[in-house]
């Protein structure tokens, strides 16, 4: 408002564009120093560190001698490429992916249907299905590593029960990032039942009615109606799943630590061992710029077809 | 209409208890055997009892007791509530403010900052670790409490979530209180703040719970057992021999209490914090 204001005026009177000049340079000085603590830091550990990933990438970069550092091309791709840890790492974190989300979102919606109905005890079970979303990541995977113990945990116990052998879970090569999917999807159900439940409340009840009158049966009532306008809260459950999926690393570093012979080494804990433990952050850094550049694609495509969605 | 106890209503409340029983027993569990002796765990873990405390009211506490002499919990526990404490209140008032200056301020390079600003959302924190680290390093903030606080202290999300419930705020308050004398200053911690309590609200438990349960960071950058939050310590205190279940499902149980504290008094503002409502993000 102010602006406009000036504009008409500044012809008039050469004096003016000086003034307007010095409001203009304190406006601009006032904002900067608002935004300049969140500049800063956002700079020093988000922009600055995401700039040297990609250029580390190239270089053979070991961090204590940091002199010797030089520019090597694509060699640590090639390299990325035929090394069988980071394949492995990258088979398992896509196999994780691809079985958390079915399990994950279909028991959160699940949970949400079951649970949207009018009952006095909701709010109860409720609570109880929440409840693993309140324990830490660290908290839960020491919690499992006692309870899927092979030899005196509880799960054994209680397959034992039932006449079942007992199983290796965490130790087994084979078991281990199916115990570490469902672990997983049991720590996360909890908090999307409630964005599901959300989205299942603001579906308007007469619209249900409606259905009804026309002759639709429940299950009709369930395809015609809830799932599609369910849809915008399913992509946004799909989405922040699928990406912090792709993430993995607190599990696995804590209850396996990435074995038994690396069946649930992650691409970020691989990150992590030959970045940070290794010390190679060059080589740590292809890995990063890769997984990067997939992981930025896929929140891209989201955006994309979240965008084309509501223009509909 | 359907009778009240049909075998309808029978069978689908079976299966909400199963599935109840599912999702809280490893929490019934870890706090029932911090009660009780290390032997009794493994003794009841056919029966029912596996899931209630010791019998004698006064083995209740001796596992916590015990790993309170063992290890310095208490103070695994402060460095916890200070990294916490700090992050949120710098998150509330620097986001904050670059959110504030993003909604009602005008300057030049504005709409270019703020496309920045959407394109930091994508990074995935996680792949830039090393990175993050080597930065760390040189400027020399290895093993240093300020490490574990500064890099949480701004996020693209943060700024975005006040940008946008600052911007609901009607000009005209704004307006009247330049008539009345106020700076821009002024503005920000007598207006915008106070009229934004669901977003402080929201910042500042979602940065204390990322705080507390951060692992992987303040697991890189420290050293010093003494600046351990407690996540570290857990995984420290679980490889310590002797390892009793017991006292490990103890700092377990600590750990979550102010957890559940937090869940209790602002379940309202974590939901739509996670939940990505009001902030425009689906």
């Amino acid at each position: 408002m102010n602006k406009t204001i000036l504009k008409e005026t500044r012809p008039a009177l050469p004096i003016e564009r000086k003034t307007v000049n010095k409001i203009r340079w304190r406006e601009n000085a006032v904002a900067y120093m608002f935004l300049g603590p969140a500049l800063l830091i956002l700079l020093m550990f988000l922009v600055i560190p995401s700039i040297m990933a990609v250029y580390y990438a190239f270089t053979d970069y070991y961090l204590l001698t940091p002199d010797l550092r030089k520019f090597i091309g694509f060699d640590n791709f090639i390299k990325l490429f035929q090394d069988p840890i980071f394949l492995k790492s990258l088979g398992n974190t896509i196999k994780f992916v691809v079985l958390l989300i079915p399990l994950q979102i279909g028991a959160a919606l699940g949970l949400a249907l079951l649970l949207n109905k009018k009952r006095k005890a909701n709010a109860f079970f409720k609570v109880a299905y929440f409840s693993p979303v309140v324990m830490s990541l660290v908290v839960i995977s020491v919690l499992w590593m006692y309870l899927l113990n092979p030899n005196e945990g509880m799960i054994n116990n209680i397959l034992a029960h039932f006449g079942l052998s007992p199983q290796p879970f965490l130790t087994s090569p084979k078991q281990a990032i199916f115990t570490i999917v469902v672990v997983s999807a049991w720590q996360g159900a909890g908090l999307q039942m409630l964005i599901f439940l959300a989205g299942l409340q603001n579906i308007p009840e007469d619209v249900y009615e409606a259905a009804q009158l026309d002759g639709m049966n429940k299950w009709q009532r369930f395809i015609y109606i809830t799932l599609p306008l369910l849809k915008p809260t399913s992509v946004f459950i799909f989405i922040t799943t699928l990406i912090s999926a792709f993430k993995l690393l607190v599990q696995p570093m804590v209850m396996t630590q990435g074995g038994p012979v690396n069946s649930t080494m992650t691409v970020v804990y691989y990150i992590y061992q030959t970045g940070f433990t290794d010390r190679m952050v060059g080589y740590a850094s292809s890995i990063a710029l890769l997984f990067g550049t997939i992981i930025g694609l896929v929140t891209l495509a989201q955006r994309k077809l979240v965008k084309e969605d509501e223009d509909h | 209409m359907r009778r009240k106890f049909g075998p309808l209503t029978i069978l689908e409340y079976t299966c909400l208890a199963l599935l109840a029983v599912l999702f809280i027993f490893p929490l019934i569990w870890m706090i029932a055997s911090s009660m009780k002796p290390e032997a009794e765990i493994y003794n009841n873990m056919n029966s029912f009892k596996a899931f209630l405390p010791s019998l004698h009211l006064a083995e209740w506490f001796s596992s916590y007791r015990e790993v309170l002499t063992r290890f310095d919990l208490l103070m695994y526990i402060g460095n916890s509530l200070f990294y916490g404490l700090c992050v949120a209140v710098g998150s509330v008032v620097i986001n904050g403010m670059a959110g504030f200056a993003f909604a009602k301020l005008q300057f030049s390079g504005k709409k270019m900052l703020f496309g920045i600003l959407l394109a930091l959302l994508i990074v995935p924190f996680e792949t830039i670790l090393i990175s993050q680290f080597t930065i760390i390093h040189k400027i020399g903030l290895v093993d240093t409490r300020l490490a574990v606080i500064l890099p949480a202290l701004a996020g693209a999300f943060n700024i975005y979530l006040f940008r946008n419930f600052f911007m609901a705020i009607p000009e005209e308050m704004i307006e009247s209180a330049k008539l009345d004398g106020a700076n821009t200053w002024q503005i920000f911690w007598r207006i915008m703040i106070p009229m934004s309590k669901p977003a402080v609200a929201t910042v500042g438990t979602l940065a204390f719970i990322g705080s507390w349960n951060d692992y992987i960071w303040p697991l890189m950058v420290l050293t010093d057992k003494s600046k351990f939050p407690i996540q570290v310590a857990i995984t420290a205190i679980n490889s310590t021999e002797p390892v009793y279940t017991n006292q490990v499902m103890a700092v377990l149980t600590i750990s979550t209490i102010p957890l559940i504290l937090i869940y209790i008094v602002a379940q309202r503002y974590i939901l739509e914090g996670l939940s990505g409502s009001g902030t425009g993000i689906k």
